[in-house]
């Protein structure tokens, strides 16, 4: 088996992404309109939603970049993840029931859509959505940039593609992605994401398994390696030490109820009971495949100080060199297979509220309603923004590695920052007013920018994404106490109230 | 409840500023691995800590009480009963037993250089790693076996119905006028 690693890998990848090409074409019967195209006409099952939820959260950076901060900074990058529990209970008790409760009152089929119809304001609704596409442009180009890496270092494994070009890569795997994006809109996008969820949940278990058994003591000889070398990476604060590390508790665990690819989810189930289970459901998955970010950073980072493998050139390295030495073929082709998978529910999710910002929601704050038939334009603007996504991801690479890296810090963090209070203190308090809204979102997006661009670093290295998530969550509630209670429309109010 | 919330944050913010304000430590934030390029290492632990340790502790122990703060905000207000309160108090109870094990573990280490294994970590990771991911799970069973107690009740549901069909009345009338 060993003799035909590469095939192996190769073919469990060229499978998947057959998979969603299918599932694509399958889903292209079932969209009708753009409710269908944006939130599955609000008729999912409660196990669609969980993978779906769970494996949009985990994007490329947790199978690629994750593996990869552990074996940098140790145990810092921990507080990423075991946040996630509290994350999803936050997210469900704050926004799961009133973002679903005014979809389905006010036909919403966007967050900018719920945010406009809760705040009375076009003004909020296109601040969102600008944060929005912003935020997607960074995500979606690092996402495309990640999947073509991992698919030169699969292809150039083998003798028919030795020779192949990032630029080739690119083509081949946004093609895919673009394929059953513009084909099946979020029909498709939500049953692959059930099938990259398995496989992300599968590879996850095995991989901690295999990870396991690479040092005779287990996990503990690995974990006191790395104790002997320099205590401080394993105990519970690593080597990037308490700031950080709780930093990243207070963005990751908060923000994940500001994530605009997250909380979209929430507005398709089709019965507002299933909430009970999506909960523990997307939580259990999200915890099965993030095993594999914790264990192989760990062990990598043992068996370099080991001397067992070889110093990485980088970090990043981490999944894919252990996969090439310490996993069987067969699993190392389900990992990549899920590696793909994880990039894909990602990207996937992001095209898709790219899209309905820049079709429905914008010209919508500006002239008043969004653009004539819009399925077929939802249609064009995906292909369109993946287009620009992936010149902007070869560009960076190329010419400008901090592009792509500027925008990234309008991701995860800046959602956070900016979506989080307007929309999880803005559906459960009554007083949250439009001037409080807009002063968090654009207080949000400047200090994450300016910090970003500056290159500013608090001491104890306090991140500039926790200055801008504490100072935007005050000023919503400050200005909004200061200003006029707002007037409500009665519909509105009355969902507030239930 | 908002209030209250305001009021825990603004404390966030101000231990926030005492830590930018406190005197310097060199490699706070990690360094450089002497040996593997690419490997960051923490250092003298004690020393990271000496002027800002129970200031992070802190600002980790008002992070948790806004989190069960915010889970109350979630929860419409009619049904934020005493029993909702103690459930809560407990989530919050717990929270804080595991962000305390794992740190005065800790310390123990620094002032030690001794520490017991926890399923494959050292016992103040573990208290970490195990602790945070399983100390959300009573917010997890308030939320799915309370749901029709404390989210959303028959009662909900029906104003919710209610509400739809007067809305959908309303938009039948708009569109025969």
């Amino acid at each position: 088996m060993e003799v035909f690693r590469q095939e192996i890998i190769v073919g469990a990848v060229v499978a998947y992404m057959l998979f969603c090409i299918v599932t694509g074409l399958w889903a292209m019967r079932r969209t009708h309109n753009s409710s269908d195209f944006f939130i599955a006409g609000r008729g999912l099952g409660p196990i669609v939603v969980a993978l779906a939820m769970f494996s949009s959260t985990l994007s490329g950076f947790g199978f690629v970049g994750g593996p990869g901060l552990v074996y940098s900074i140790g145990v810092s990058s921990f507080w990423m993840v075991v946040i996630s529990s509290i994350g999803y209970a936050l997210g469900f008790f704050l926004v799961a029931k009133r973002i679903r409760m005014i979809a389905e009152l006010r036909d919403c089929i966007s967050l900018p859509d719920v945010v406009a119809a809760r705040y009375g304001s076009e003004a909020v609704r296109f601040l969102i959505a600008i944060t929005i596409v912003l935020g997607v442009m960074g995500y979606l180009a690092t996402q495309i940039l990640a999947m073509a890496v991992v698919m030169q270092a699969i292809l150039s494994g083998t003798e028919m593609f030795a020779d192949v070009g990032l630029v080739t890569c690119v083509v081949i795997s946004s093609a895919v992605l673009i394929f059953y994006c513009v084909t099946g809109g979020i029909i498709a996008s939500v049953y692959t994401d059930v099938v990259q969820g398995i496989i992300m949940m599968i590879a996850g278990t095995l991989i901690l398994f295999t990870a396991m058994s690479v040092f005779d003591g287990g996990m503990q000889e690995a974990t006191s390696i790395i104790l002997a070398d320099d205590s401080e990476t394993i105990m519970p604060y690593g080597a990037a030490g308490i700031m950080a590390s709780l930093g990243w508790f207070f963005v990751f665990g908060l923000g994940l109820a500001g994530q605009p690819h997250i909380i979209t989810k929430m507005m398709m189930n089709k019965n507002m009971r299933d909430n009970r289970t999506i909960l523990p459901m997307s939580l259990f998955g999200y915890v099965m495949a993030a095993l594999l970010w914790i264990s192989i950073g760990i062990v990598m980072r043992a068996a370099v100080i080991d001397g067992a493998i070889d110093p990485l050139a980088l970090p990043d390295d981490a999944a894919s060199i252990f996969l090439s030495v310490f996993a069987n073929p067969l699993l190392a082709g389900i990992v990549f297979a899920g590696l793909f998978a994880a990039i894909m529910s990602t990207s996937d999710a992001f095209l898709n509220i790219g899209t309905a910002a820049i079709i429905h929601d914008i010209p919508k704050a500006i002239r008043g309603h969004s653009v004539k038939n819009e399925l077929f334009w939802a249609r064009v603007v995906t292909i369109l923004l993946a287009i620009v996504a992936a010149s902007f991801a070869l560009y960076s690479h190329f010419r400008d590695a901090t592009l792509v890296a500027i925008l990234g810090a309008f991701g995860w963090a800046t959602f956070a920052a900016s979506i989080f209070p307007v929309v999880a203190l803005g559906l459960n308090w009554k007083g949250a007013s439009v001037p409080g809204a807009v002063t968090a979102i654009v207080t949000a997006l400047l200090i994450n920018f300016i910090t970003q661009l500056a290159g500013y670093a608090f001491p104890y290295a306090i991140s500039g994404q926790l200055v801008a998530f504490t100072s935007s969550l005050l000023l919503f509630i400050g200005v909004s106490l200061l200003t006029k209670k707002p007037q409500l429309d009665s519909d509105i109010e009355r969902v507030m109230e239930i | 409840m908002i209030y209250v919330i305001f009021a825990f944050g603004v404390l966030m913010a101000a231990i926030l500023l005492a830590i930018i304000l406190a005197e310097p430590v060199i490699a706070a934030g990690g360094a450089a691995h002497p040996s593997f390029p690419g490997m960051q290492v923490g250092g003298d632990g004690a020393a990271r800590l000496q002027h800002i340790g129970m200031l992070g502790f802190a600002f980790h122990c008002l992070l948790l009480t806004q989190i069960v703060l915010l889970s109350m905000l979630g929860v419409s207000e009619r049904y934020r009963t005493l029993k909702l309160g103690c459930y809560m108090g407990g989530c919050l109870g717990l929270m804080l037993v595991i962000a305390w094990g794992m740190f005065s573990n800790h310390l123990q280490y620094l002032d030690t250089g001794i520490t017991g294994y926890f399923m494959g970590f050292p016992t103040a990771t573990a208290w970490q790693l195990y602790g945070t991911w399983l100390g959300a799970l009573p917010l997890i069973i308030i939320y799915s076996v309370g749901f029709g107690k404390f989210i959303y009740t028959a009662e909900d549901e029906e104003k919710f119905n209610a509400l739809l069909a007067e809305k959908i009345s309303q938009s039948e009338r708009t569109t025969s006028e």
